[in-house]
């Protein structure tokens, strides 16, 4: 009901030229690892860990959108990393590409997507989840 | 008569051509093809309220954002193993059509960008953008093999793989990996 409220409150102010102020965000902490997010969701392939690191890199230099994975449906979009201001084949997501990583951010909620804008990285374990021995390498097997 | 047959044929042949740009296909899970009309937004910004000039020019993701206030960020284009934020670059602040495929899985709605025109009746674009503007700053013909498997050709991919190996887990892992295969 609330959402349906915000919704409708949405659709006029943009219906008549308002200004729509930026969404609410709530301060987080996120524990996950960093996923190509269109490969993961669709699950056209195995795309979780080594097995899918190399690809991931490609899909994150294609500029398809990255997330951090704390869950089975828990996926964050990093839309801003530190004092970078892409979210486009950014370079230090990039480094740390399938790490399992801890971040401090703010949360914004939109249509069923989580974003996230991170401030810090708190942890970073590197690549721990080694998935290439069960599922091999992902999409083409070198 | 004769206008009842020429109907019936014109009829025919609209079935058979389909519409000249339509949705294709993916075999998703939960696939649903769609065809709406939005306005190209920088994300960011929009929820946000971080604004560059021109929606950051190519440096960040591009959302479409419908007339009931629904944002939808594409995750992809119509190139292999590439996003859908410099298809709608040039479509900065306008209104489009946008045509593709939601997919509903692991408890997310996400879509896939196919084709785009400026609203109401621009001409569509194949989502494909991507591979000549990768072939534009990496010098080579949009059509060649080089910019077709761009991802194998890519100097920041090549450089993180040569350091960090295909798995991430550094060369002698992938030495060691390899080696079994």
């Amino acid at each position: 009901m609330k959402h349906g409220i915000a919704r409708v409150l949405l659709a006029f102010s943009l219906a008549a030229g308002i200004a729509v102020p930026a969404s609410a965000a709530e301060r987080v902490q996120v524990t996950g690892e960093v996923i190509d997010s269109w490969c993961y969701l669709t699950q056209i392939m195995y795309a979780q860990g080594t097995a899918h690191h190399q690809c991931a890199l490609w899909c994150a230099a294609g500029g398809v959108p990255v997330a951090i994975r704390s869950g089975e449906e828990e996926v964050y979009f990093i839309l801003k990393m530190g004092e970078g201001e892409t979210n486009v084949a950014d370079p230090r997501v990039m480094e740390i590409q399938t790490h399992n990583i801890t971040v401090d951010g703010d949360l914004y909620e939109r249509d069923g997507m989580k974003y996230l804008v991170v401030d810090t990285v708190v942890a970073d374990e590197g690549i721990v989840n080694e998935t290439h021995e069960t599922f091999g390498v992902q999409p083409f097997g070198e | 008569m004769r206008t009842a047959i020429f109907g019936a044929l014109a009829a025919a042949a609209c079935l058979l051509a389909g519409p000249a740009q339509a949705a294709q296909s993916w075999g998703l899970i939960g696939e649903e093809e769609a065809r709406f009309e939005a306005k190209v937004v920088d994300v960011l910004c929009e929820l946000t309220g971080n604004c560059p000039d021109d929606c950051g020019d190519g440096d960040r993701q591009l959302g479409l954002l419908k007339d009931d206030g629904t944002l939808i960020m594409p995750l992809k284009n119509m190139v292999s193993f590439a996003g859908a934020a410099e298809e709608l670059l040039p479509y900065c602040g306008k209104r489009v059509v946008a045509d593709g495929l939601f997919a509903e899985n692991r408890g997310h709605r996400i879509f896939a960008l196919q084709f785009v025109r400026e609203a109401p009746d621009g001409e569509w674009r194949r989502a494909n953008r991507f591979q000549k503007v990768w072939a534009e700053e990496n010098g080579v013909e949009p059509d060649s093999q080089e910019a077709k498997q761009w991802f194998r050709n890519d100097p920041r991919i090549q450089e993180l793989i040569q350091r960090d190996g295909k798995l991430g887990l550094g060369p002698e892992a992938d030495k060691a990996y390899f080696s079994k295969e």
